[in-house]
This record gives C-alpha cells, sequence and structure tokens, in this order.
C-alpha cells in the first residue's frame, strides 16, 4: 500500500535531549502519584495499573501500534496481532520541549504528545507503526510530521454523524488501515480473530458499567481519578485477559466497601477535553475541593470504555460497520459538525446520577471543545442545571485560580441544595 | 454577638469586627512575603483597636487567596461569597445591587446577583493580570509617576487613544511606543485606565450585562477608573463606603451566620439587613 505521505519531502526525524527529558517527566509522574496516595480509599492492587498506564509489558510476541484518539478501533489493531497503545500524552514536562519544535500556539496534548517522539527510546518511538485519527487540525497535520518517526496512517473521518450517507466511506478507511497495518505487521485481518477481540472488549466495556454504576451511587468507594487510572490503562497496550482479572478485583472491593459512609458531597458530571495520566489536575482540584465526579463524557474517562461494540451479523464487513457504529458515529467528540450525542449524554447523566451540576473541562488552545462550550452553557442553563467552565492547560500556575472558582461554585450549589 | 472576618489578598490583608451590625475594627495592611503571619498580625491589631480578646470572638470566617493559610479555627469561605454577602450587608442608596464588580490586586471578579440576592454567576480573570490593579500599577511605574499621580493625571484628561493590550507586559511596550509619538503622560494614563474598563465591561457582559452596578475592591478607590467604568458600562455605578473592606465584611457576615447555626438561633435579625435591600 502506497503512504499517504508525500516521500519527495521526508525529513529526518528532530530528537532531544533524552535524560533531561525524562527526567522532568518523571518528576511531574511522581509529584502525581504523591498527589493519589493522598485519596483516603484506594483499591489494594491500584499500583498495577499505575504501572500499565505509564509503560506497556514488554512482549515479543506482540508488536506495539501506537494510536491518537479514542475513534480508533483498537479492537481491529489487536485482532492482527498487536497491541494497541494509546499515545495521547497528559504530561506537562513535555509541552515545552515539543513547542520548541513544532509551534506556540497549539493545544499543549498536542504538543506533550509530539514530544515522546523525540525521546528515540521511549513506548511512542518503540511502536512499530502509528493510527492517527483526523479528529482535529493538530492530529492531521502532526500525523504527517510523525511519518518520518514511525510509519503513520491517518484515519479520515466523516465530517458529520450521518451512518446513512458517510458509513461506505468509513468501512473503506477502516480496510485501508487493516491493509496499512497488515503492510507494517506482516500479518492479515482475520474476521475470526475480529469477532475474538471485539467480544474481549465487550466484557471489558461491561467491567467499566459495572463499576460507574457501583461508585455512581457511592462514589467514595473508588475515586475517579483511580477509575481514570484503571480506564487509561487499558489502552496501554495492556493484555486485555489480565487487566480484566485485575479489574475484577477492583470490583469485588468496591462492591464490598463499608456501606456506612454517607455521601454528602456534591454530585458532578464531568464532560470536556480529555484529561490523560499524568494530567490529573482538575480531578484532582474536584476531590480535594470536597466534590465527587459521579459520571463524564471524556473520551479519556469511563465514557471512553462505556459503550459495547455491538454486532448482529458476523461478516468481515458486518463486524467493521459495528466498530464504525461504535467508535465514530456515536462519539462525542466536537469534531463532527454537528454534536448533539455529547449534549445528550451530559443531559442524560445529570438526570441518571442525580448530579447536582457539571462541570467542562477546557483545554487551552482547543478551538472545537471552547467554540461547543457556547451552546453546551446555554442548552444546561436554560434547564437550571448549575454549569462551571474551567477552562485551562497543563502548567499548575494557575491551580489557585481554578481552585477559587471551583470553590465558589461549589458554594453556590451548596445554597440551592 | 461578635464575629470576625479575615481577607487575606494577594496584595493587602484585611480584618473586620462586626458586632451585631456595628463595624468595631476595621484593620488594612500589606500582604507581604509571609501573608499567613500577615494575617494573624492584623487581626490582633483589630482586637486591640476594638479592645477585645481572641476569646470574645467565638468565630472568625477566612477569605482571599491566602484563606488556607490560617488555621482561625473557623469559617473559610471563597472570596466570591464573602463579596457578594459583603455588599448585601448594607442596602445600596439607588436600588438593587446586581452586578459586583471587584478590582483586587492580582485579580478582577464579576459577580452577577438574582432577585434574591444570590450569585447567579461569576467571572474571573484568568491568571495573567489583565484587567487588574497590578496592570494599572506597572504602567504608573513605566510613566515614572506614584500611582496617585498616575490616577490624578488621568482624572485630568479625556483622551481619544486606544491601548489596545490590557496584558501588562505588552501594555508596558505600549506605552514605550506611545511615549516615542510624544504622547502626554496625561493620555496615556487615561487611556489605560479606559483600556483597563474595557476589559472590565467585556466580563460584565459575559455574566449577561444587568446594570444595579456596585464596585468594590482596592480598584474602587481609583477614581479615574471609576470614571472610566462608568463611562463604559453606560451606568451609574455605586461605590459603597470601605469598599476595599467589603470582602472582609462579607467573611464576618458569614461567621455571624454560622454562628447563628451553631448557638441555634437560627437567623440573626441583623441579617434583616439583605432583606431590606
Amino acid at each position: 500500500m502506497s503512504s499517504q505521505f508525500d516521500a519527495r519531502y521526508r525529513v529526518s526525524p528532530t530528537r532531544a535531549e533524552t535524560a533531561a527529558l525524562r527526567r522532568r517527566a518523571e518528576i511531574v509522574v511522581a509529584s502525581q502519584r504523591e498527589s493519589l496516595e493522598r485519596i483516603p480509599r484506594r483499591p489494594s492492587n491500584i499500583a498495577v495499573f499505575e504501572r500499565w498506564v505509564e509503560s506497556p509489558p514488554d512482549d515479543p510476541a506482540h508488536p506495539l501500534v501506537g494510536y491518537f484518539c479514542n475513534m480508533i478501533p483498537t479492537e481491529l489493531i489487536s485482532a492482527m496481532g498487536a497491541r494497541p497503545v494509546r499515545l495521547g500524552c497528559g504530561n506537562p514536562a513535555l509541552v515545552a520541549p515539543g513547542e520548541e519544535v513544532l509551534a506556540g500556539e497549539i493545544c499543549p496534548l498536542a504538543k506533550s504528545s509530539f514530544a515522546q517522539f523525540m525521546d528515540a527510546g521511549s513506548v511512542a518511538s518503540r511502536c512499530r507503526a502509528l493510527v492517527v485519527a483526523a479528529s482535529c487540525d493538530a492530529k492531521r497535520k502532526l500525523a504527517e510530521v510523525l511519518d518520518d518517526f514511525v510509519p503513520t496512517f491517518v484515519l479520515n473521518l466523516p465530517p458529520e454523524q450521518d451512518a446513512n450517507r458517510y458509513s461506505s466511506m468509513v468501512a473503506g478507511e477502516l480496510e485501508r488501515m487493516a491493509r496499512f497495518l497488515s503492510d507494517r505487521l506482516g500479518t492479515a485481518l482475520s474476521r475470526r480473530a475480529l469477532r475474538r477481540c471485539i467480544d474481549e472488549g465487550q466484557r471489558r466495556t461491561g467491567l467499566v458499567r459495572e463499576l460507574q454504576s457501583v461508585r455512581s451511587k457511592r462514589p467514595g468507594v473508588l475515586s475517579i481519578r483511580d477509575l481514570f487510572l484503571i480506564v487509561q490503562s487499558a489502552w496501554r497496550g495492556v493484555d486485555t485477559s489480565a487487566w480484566l482479572d485485575e479489574t475484577r478485583k477492583v470490583l469485588e472491593e468496591v462492591r464490598s466497601c463499608d456501606p456506612m459512609d454517607l455521601d454528602l458531597r456534591p454530585r458532578l458530571v464531568l464532560t470536556g477535553a480529555p484529561m490523560i495520566w499524568p494530567n490529573f489536575k482538575v480531578l484532582a482540584l474536584i476531590e480535594e475541593s470536597g466534590a465527587d465526579v459521579v459520571a463524564d463524557t471524556l473520551c479519556s474517562g469511563a465514557q471512553g470504555l462505556f459503550d459495547a461494540v455491538v454486532y448482529e451479523e458476523t461478516s468481515r464487513s458486518a463486524l467493521l460497520r459495528a466498530l464504525a457504529a461504535r467508535y465514530i458515529f456515536a462519539s462525542a467528540c466536537p469534531c463532527f459538525i454537528s454534536q448533539g450525542t455529547r449534549i445528550s449524554r451530559v443531559l442524560d447523566l445529570v438526570q441518571e446520577s442525580g448530579a447536582d451540576g457539571v462541570v467542562n473541562y477546557g483545554l487551552r488552545l482547543c478551538q472545537l471543545f471552547d467554540i461547543e462550550t457556547y451552546r453546551l452553557q446555554r442548552v444546561l442553563r436554560e434547564r437550571r442545571i448549575p454549569f462551571m467552565n474551567l477552562r485551562t492547560d497543563y502548567s499548575l500556575e494557575d491551580t489557585e485560580q481554578l481552585r477559587v472558582r471551583f470553590e465558589a461554585f461549589l458554594e453556590t450549589l451548596g445554597e440551592r441544595r | 454577638m461578635i464575629v470576625a472576618g479575615v481577607d487575606v489578598g494577594s496584595t493587602t490583608t484585611k480584618a473586620v469586627i462586626l458586632d451585631g451590625d456595628t463595624i468595631r475594627a476595621a484593620v488594612i495592611e500589606e500582604s507581604g512575603p509571609m501573608p499567613g503571619e500577615t494575617a494573624r498580625r492584623v487581626f490582633a491589631r483589630a482586637l486591640a483597636s476594638a479592645g477585645l480578646r481572641e476569646a470574645d470572638v467565638p468565630v472568625v470566617a477566612t477569605t482571599g487567596y491566602g484563606r488556607r493559610l490560617v488555621d482561625m479555627g473557623g469559617l473559610v469561605m471563597t472570596e466570591i461569597k464573602a463579596c457578594a454577602q459583603g455588599v448585601l450587608f448594607r442596602p445600596a442608596p439607588d436600588g438593587p445591587i446586581r452586578t459586583i464588580i471587584d478590582v483586587g490586586g492580582q485579580d478582577t471578579k464579576v459577580i452577577a446577583l438574582n432577585d434574591s440576592g444570590e450569585i447567579e454567576d461569576f467571572s474571573m480573570n484568568d491568571k495573567c493580570a489583565a484587567g487588574t490593579g497590578r496592570f494599572l500599577e506597572v504602567l504608573a511605574s513605566k510613566l515614572g509617576l506614584s500611582y496617585k499621580a498616575f490616577v490624578e493625571h488621568a482624572l485630568s484628561c479625556d483622551t481619544t487613544i486606544q491601548m489596545n493590550s490590557t496584558c501588562a507586559v505588552f501594555a508596558e511596550s505600549e506605552v514605550v511606543g506611545l511615549l516615542a509619538r510624544n504622547v502626554s503622560k496625561a493620555e496615556i494614563a487615561a487611556a489605560a485606565h479606559n483600556a483597563i474598563a474595557q476589559r472590565i465591561a467585556s466580563m460584565v457582559r459575559r455574566v449577561g450585562q444587568r446594570g444595579g452596578y456596585c464596585f468594590v475592591g482596592g480598584g474602587a478607590l481609583n477614581r479615574a477608573l471609576v470614571r472610566s467604568l462608568q463611562n463604559t458600562l453606560g451606568d451609574p455605578i455605586y461605590v459603597p463606603e470601605n469598599a476595599q473592606l467589603v470582602v472582609a465584611l462579607g467573611a464576618a457576615v458569614g461567621a455571624r451566620r454560622r454562628l447563628g447555626e451553631i448557638t441555634g438561633r437560627g437567623r440573626c435579625p441583623a441579617d434583616d439587613a439583605e432583606i431590606h435591600r
């Protein structure tokens, strides 16, 4: 299969001074871990997930395939014998090195994600191939840059979430992705393997749903930060059956948690841009200020593993259609021309979880989420649902200002309760 | 019922001691590099000036960015809530307050109130100094003027010059450009005040322009800023007495309410002042 990128202008990869880069990144991870240690109640096996989220287990039999964004059907990658690793990066220490090479006015997620590739020994650089969903301008053009580092495929997305109009286009794109992976990995996509991976994926989403339903009733049993760690570790090249085993243990623990504690803290629905480990600053702020996130619509949160891939027929094309329906046509990403999925989801979650309000996480320089906040805010206001927009980036220096804003929001909720 | 409020702000720390409806003492001091110690000192000075001992004050509420630096064993609240309570403590002379503008050293806040005086929405500047008192201080020093002289210069002049930047850093270079064009200090001072007023007005529109303006915080002591803001918003602005103390006063009001809850006396009669707005 010919590359999507113009071979005449390939350039050699730009690398950074690795030791210093890694040291800065590790300091951030260590300080975030310290913050997690202050969570009053944590699953006894949480260290396993902390390890997984940092670095995928080494397994020579299964090469790593990196990917960006939750619209990439990971089952397709697994079915071809590789381990999918989500490479969206949340480490603030990598923003500046990325900015030195790219440009300033790009979102911190894109800059830090790119910087991972500047370290030739990183997980990102170890990937055999890379698949990027063209879900925003930054990713679309970053893919072109990254192809110089790791062979890259861009999954084109339909402009609208209209399955009638675009399902054959998406099916064609998924076939193209399979051909690209086949060239890179030397394996073929079999219907049987794909079905097996989809079934395994269903067990994964089932478990996340069960966890969510327990903690939605009593959020004190499992911190939202630990839930995010568990969910995000599933995307880090981990063997799914190992992940299922460990997560079942967590579920048993939270189910048998002391039912005596009262949850009087304000209950919030979280929506907005992705928060990726170790960028848990807003999650920490929410919990440390005395509130709980009882549900979310984040592609990097529980929502990211909430919907199962559902198929009725088992032909190859039917399975690919099922992947498209789950990953693309049901996505809550603001990259589509009209995005009712997310707003409907927020409204449903507020009702189902009995939430007191909604917090929107705006990632500075992500225009898609920023502009969509316009409608979300007005729709919620019309329904008299309290709303708070926390717009920030990866840096920590605005934490106190965010805290004042958020605590004042909680005070106004307190007066309504 | 004696209570106290301490507002540990980025630039100054204020303490108010409230006895029923009377302010028994009010003290303001620069926060300095050790805001926790300053807060305790300011509170001690307020006690001394009221002729009270610490034991006479059962609840102390702290607010402001340093609200958690001092453990006074009482109540902690955000300056947004405290500000609203402080403004509502006394009825405004020209009808109910619907919009509070608080310009402090580090932050500018706009608080929108509903008909019942509850906070409906609020907006706050981002992490930079744009639209805050700090912005004007930086420009005053760039012009070689004291802050007081800077304000006087601005008041002496009606300028048409527009400053495009409300970023303290960019504005500094803009001032250099204006000086190079021989624009007078008075015009630059007036333009700087107008720029900040525009910025504040856009925050007001963000929470829904609803009139009933009350301007508090250290920024409200700046008459040139009050004038610019009045011109920009096109409505009169009420600046209460002790505008810089309003947040500390509001914290004290919160402390009084809490004391009422603790002692089981429910709503304190003095709280009714809020209903009469």
